[in-house]
């Protein structure tokens, strides 16, 4: 009788554990017919027959807009309560498998705070658009969450944390010097991302997103694979879009550095076990610092001066890098690579070849309009551009002169910038609370 | 969660894993492949299929063709839909393979006994910062090296925007052939240059009477009758007639209207002994003749194609057989470069055909789809090309005047299709009766601009410049629309039907009716009526404009209409 009531404990336990993982294939599956898209080229009617026009998909009305900022708000609270108070890793498993289901499949991806940024970017510098009020409220309230509590967003409330999450479990490190270059992507994926945004070009992150097309029943197959080979190495090198390209984290990282209370490793006193050294994927966890082994206090502080000096090297730099990138960075804008290509055939002698080409000569626009607003962009982009580069020269130096810093340290502690909050160190800890 | 496996089964669930996990790599790469391929080839552009259909566009009756033309399409579409369903199906596949590798990969991450790996020795700090900034710098030395050469690689493969560079000069050393503006003297073809209408030069007479000999220079009885307009080209005028079998060829003194030559174009090895089925009205000589002013060539409805230099000496002449149609046949030839352009239109073929204008041999022959029509071939000049385009039906088809190949073609026509196109610089004006007017952005994925259907002639060409289309009618309308926009800007009704084409010459329109009355108008966008000059005899052809006179064809004579 004990035995079995044992058993049927065990299994209800292992079946609250799977559960999650059991959703998440259901729903990989119920999304795999992913096939409209890529069909047959539309036939063209010689009888004057006229397509009916394309018609986006109806805006979701404001009360809705609302609601989802209110199941946003909802869901970074409870994962804040999961994170810090209840420390429980699976209840967090559970919120990613919810924000899966409701942001990513129900909601197919949009709105999403990862995106928002290239709204407020359109929004701070062109003035005929306004940026609707649930999008703006998208990028703030993970922000200011991350600035009071860490990175409870990417724990469990972004779906595309919450798809990588729940398929990474055979975490590999990767070597520091790949680790190093490699995250430093997502600060140039930023600052692209908020020039084309600004400059009215293109939403990249959107464009680019490797897991939009898993959420909706459209996408281009090519970004399908590409989402589904990014899941298959997640399995291994955990998160990552979060730590590679995600551009809305490089800001997470920053607010969730001054966070007020974040997740901590141990819920008391840490013993300086070392238990937990290894156990972070992301390389997240800072250990203690004794006091041994200190370097003298002058070589540090001529170190700090001299990183402090370089900051205005480094912007000047970054901005002279993307001065020269201009012109062929505004060959993302869809007016300058139409003018850019109509140019090239004229110079290369040969008749219109790309659709762009020939839908603009039906347009009805005349060569010299379409070249007048190639300049006005290719000049605009000569402008904003520095401003990008200068934006990664002072990141570069910041992220310098923090490494010249040591502060003394008693216990191990989260790197609150890149830490997750997903809570895999929990269970390493020895220390328990009850 | 945790399953309690025994090694062999963790062994097995590795194994299926590192299956699933390469099947899905191949999958996704085969995907990949298919995908590229997909993207970059066009099942309907099939070598072998596009031969097989230009050997069935020129034998059009043979039926084995035909079908060879279908079974290759079915197959060039089932290739393509085959490359469809494998990305289709592998999707599907690759989702399960990733699925399999994942649960199997969970399942041995849970069944192993995890421990912290107790680590050995701590890092120095000091030494941990040291490192991280080295490969901090080397990363963002890497990524400025890298973006300083992208920057260099990139602005050498943008085109000049200046139009300096190397491409760009051998591009002006091809320039784009544009519209010869029309001559104040020649008037080669129907409607004068380039068969659109459009005459040179000013100062031309807007008054007269044919009846009391006011402005009248000369008169000349035409030997024979004809429907066909006057060409002009330095002082010759030549023209057409016939009468039963004889088709004739006249050369008249512009300045005087003396016939200087006549020219046979009957008892060509090949001419049919009987006159053909056609309108009682229309007779052999509705054609009008094209010159370029070293040669002076004519076709005639029995089929016979002359050519003669200035002097009346035949250079050649063959017959291309009868044409049959309901009404006859009344095409007219334009000539560009050394190639004499004939529409060929017949219940057995319609085509264009290219001849050598020295030699008359065929250089191209195309074959156009549809039923025969009764308009004229017209030069127009898009995309820095010269194209001849046909009124057709159902098809207004745009050919390269000098190899014939179609370069865009668009449905819009159908019934008994009689006037020619109107060409400006930006568009192709196509109308007929009981069917519609319809503007058309020329050019590749050619497209109607817009249409309308109040104002539509039966045998009367529109005339257009860039911002206006005029048009009269065989009811005695008259019509102003606006070129790009298709807004009828104003219209006015004449008492009399329109069968010659209206003229542009020197911003006025000449519009001469049946009764022979000319209607000249402003070539604006208000109605202006200027003057009406009646010739005294009935009137079918179209005027012909030259040196400050205009030549014009009654029924019988042949008129000089001058102010001096």
């Amino acid at each position: 009788m004990v035995d079995r009531l044992f058993q049927k404990r065990e299994f209800q336990i292992r079946m609250k554990k799977t559960l999650p993982y059991i959703i998440f294939v259901l729903l990989l599956c119920w999304h795999a017919v992913l096939f409209a898209q890529d069909r047959f080229p539309r036939p063209e009617f010689e009888s004057g027959y006229v397509y009916a026009t394309n018609q986006m998909p109806l805006q979701r009305a404001p009360g809705w807009e609302y609601f989802d900022v209110a199941v946003l708000l909802g869901a970074l609270t409870l994962t804040t309560w999961l994170a810090l108070k209840k420390r429980s890793r699976q209840g967090l498993i559970w919120m990613s498998v919810f924000s899966l289901a409701y942001f990513g499949f129900y909601r197919e991806g949009c709105i999403c705070a990862v995106g928002s940024v290239q709204n407020v970017a359109l929004a701070l510098f062109n003035d005929g658009y306004t940026i609707p009020l649930s999008a703006l409220l998208f990028f703030m309230i993970p922000l200011l969450f991350a600035l009071a509590y860490g990175r409870v967003f990417c724990a469990g409330v972004c779906p595309l944390g919450a798809i990588q999450e729940l398929t990474g479990f055979q975490p590999v490190k990767l070597p520091k010097k790949i680790e190093a270059v490699l995250a430093s992507v997502p600060f140039i994926y930023l600052a692209l991302a908020v020039l084309f945004a600004s400059t009215d070009s293109q939403f990249i992150i959107c464009r680019y997103d490797p897991f939009i097309g898993i959420f909706r029943l459209d996408a281009p197959y090519t970004m399908i694979i590409f989402g589904i080979l990014l899941l298959l190495a997640g399995i291994f090198v955990n998160r990552p879009y979060c730590r590679y390209l995600c551009p809305y984290g490089v800001l997470l990282n920053v607010f969730s550095r001054f966070a007020g209370k974040h997740l901590t490793i141990t819920p008391a006193e840490c013993t300086n076990c070392r238990l937990c050294e290894e156990v972070c994927p992301y390389d997240a966890i800072i250990p203690s610092d004794s006091e041994l082994n200190r370097e003298e206090p002058a070589k540090p502080r001529k170190r700090f001066i001299l990183y402090f000096l370089l900051i205005p090297v480094f912007a000047v730099t970054g901005a002279a890098i993307f001065y020269t990138l201009a012109p062929s960075l505004a060959g993302v804008n869809s007016n300058v690579s139409l003018a850019r290509a109509i140019r090239s055939e004229k110079e290369s002698g040969i008749e219109s070849v790309s659709k762009a080409v020939i839908a603009f000569k039906e347009s009805g626009k005349t060569e010299a309009q379409l070249f007048a607003e190639e300049a006005t962009i290719t000049d605009r982009f000569r402008k904003s551009s520095p401003w990008a580069g200068v934006f990664l020269g002072i990141s570069l130096g910041i992220g310098m002169l923090s490494l010249t810093i040591r502060s003394k340290r008693i216990e191990y502690l989260p790197d609150q910038g890149k830490c997750y909050s997903c809570g895999r160190c929990f269970k390493y800890c020895p220390i328990k609370v009850q | 969660m945790k399953f309690d496996f025994s090694e062999k089964d963790i062994t097995i669930l590795k194994v299926v894993s590192q299956i699933a996990g390469g099947f899905a790599l191949i999958v996704a790469l085969t995907m990949i492949f298919s995908l590229v391929q997909l993207k970059t080839i066009n099942p309907l552009d099939n070598p072998v299929l596009l031969s097989i259909k230009d050997q069935y566009d020129k034998d059009p009756g043979d039926a084995s063709k035909a079908a060879m033309v279908r079974a290759m399409d079915l197959m060039a579409r089932k290739a393509y839909f085959s490359s469809r369903w494998q990305v289709e199906t592998g999707s599907y596949l690759l989702l399960g393979g990733a699925i399999i590798f994942i649960l199997c990969q969970r399942l041995i991450s849970d069944n192993e006994k995890r421990k912290p790996a107790f680590p050995g020795t701590k890092a120095e700090p000091v030494n941990i910062q040291k490192n991280s900034r080295r490969y901090l710098l080397v990363a963002a030395t890497v990524i400025s090296l890298t973006a300083i050469s992208a920057s260099f690689i990139l602005r050498t493969t943008l085109p000049d925007p200046s139009g300096r560079s190397g491409f760009s000069s051998k591009a002006n050393n091809n320039e784009k052939e544009s519209a010869p503006k029309p001559d104040k003297s020649n008037y080669p073809f129907f409607r004068g240059q380039d068969s659109r209408g459009i005459a040179g030069g000013s100062g031309y007479p807007t008054e007269w009477d044919g009846i009391s000999g006011k402005n009248i220079a000369w008169k000349t009885e035409v030997p024979q009758q004809g429907k066909s307009s006057p060409v002009i080209w330095d002082d010759k005028i030549f023209i057409t007639g016939a009468s039963g079998l004889n088709c004739e060829v006249y050369c008249i003194d512009k300045k005087t209207g003396a016939l200087l030559w006549t020219g046979t174009a009957s008892g060509i090895a090949g001419e049919p002994a009987e006159l053909p089925k056609m309108d009682q009205e229309a007779g052999l000589s509705v054609s009008t003749v094209a010159t370029n002013g070293t040669e002076i060539c004519a076709v005639f409805a029995n089929g016979n194609i002359i050519c003669f230099n200035m002097e009346g000496k035949q250079k050649w002449a063959k017959n291309i057989g009868v044409p049959e149609s309901n009404y006859g046949y009344s095409s007219s030839l334009i000539i560009y470069e050394n190639i004499l352009i004939v529409q060929y239109d017949s219940r057995t073929k319609n085509s264009v055909i290219g001849f050598d204008i020295e030699t008359g041999e065929q250089k191209w022959e195309t074959i156009r789809q549809g039923r025969p029509v009764w308009s004229s071939p017209v030069l127009g000049y898009f995309d820095g090309k010269a194209q001849v385009i046909i009124n057709g039906n159902p098809n207004v088809v745009s050919y390269d005047a000098l190899t014939g190949n179609e370069l865009w073609s668009v449905e819009c026509m159908t019934g008994d299709v009689a006037p020619s196109v109107a060409v400006n610089s930006k568009m192709v004006f196509a109308v007929t009766d009981y069917a519609k007017l319809a503007a058309i952005k020329p050019g590749t994925g050619a497209s109607i601009a817009w249409e309308d259907n109040a104002y539509t002639p039966d045998v009367s060409s529109p005339v257009a410049t860039d911002d206006y289309l005029f048009i009269s009618t065989g009811n005695g309308d008259v019509a102003c629309y606006n070129a790009e926009k298709g807004d009828t800007i104003w219209t006015h009704y004449f008492q009399d039907q329109f069968y010659a084409s209206p003229v542009i010459a020197d911003d006025l329109i000449y519009l001469i009716d049946r009764s022979g009355v000319m209607h000249i108008i402003e070539a604006d966008s208000k109605f202006k009526l200027v003057a009406e000059s009646p010739l005294g005899e009935r009137v079918d052809c179209t005027p012909a404009f030259s040196d400050k006179k205009i030549y014009l064809r009654g029924k019988k004579y042949l008129y000089c209409i001058s102010d001096n």
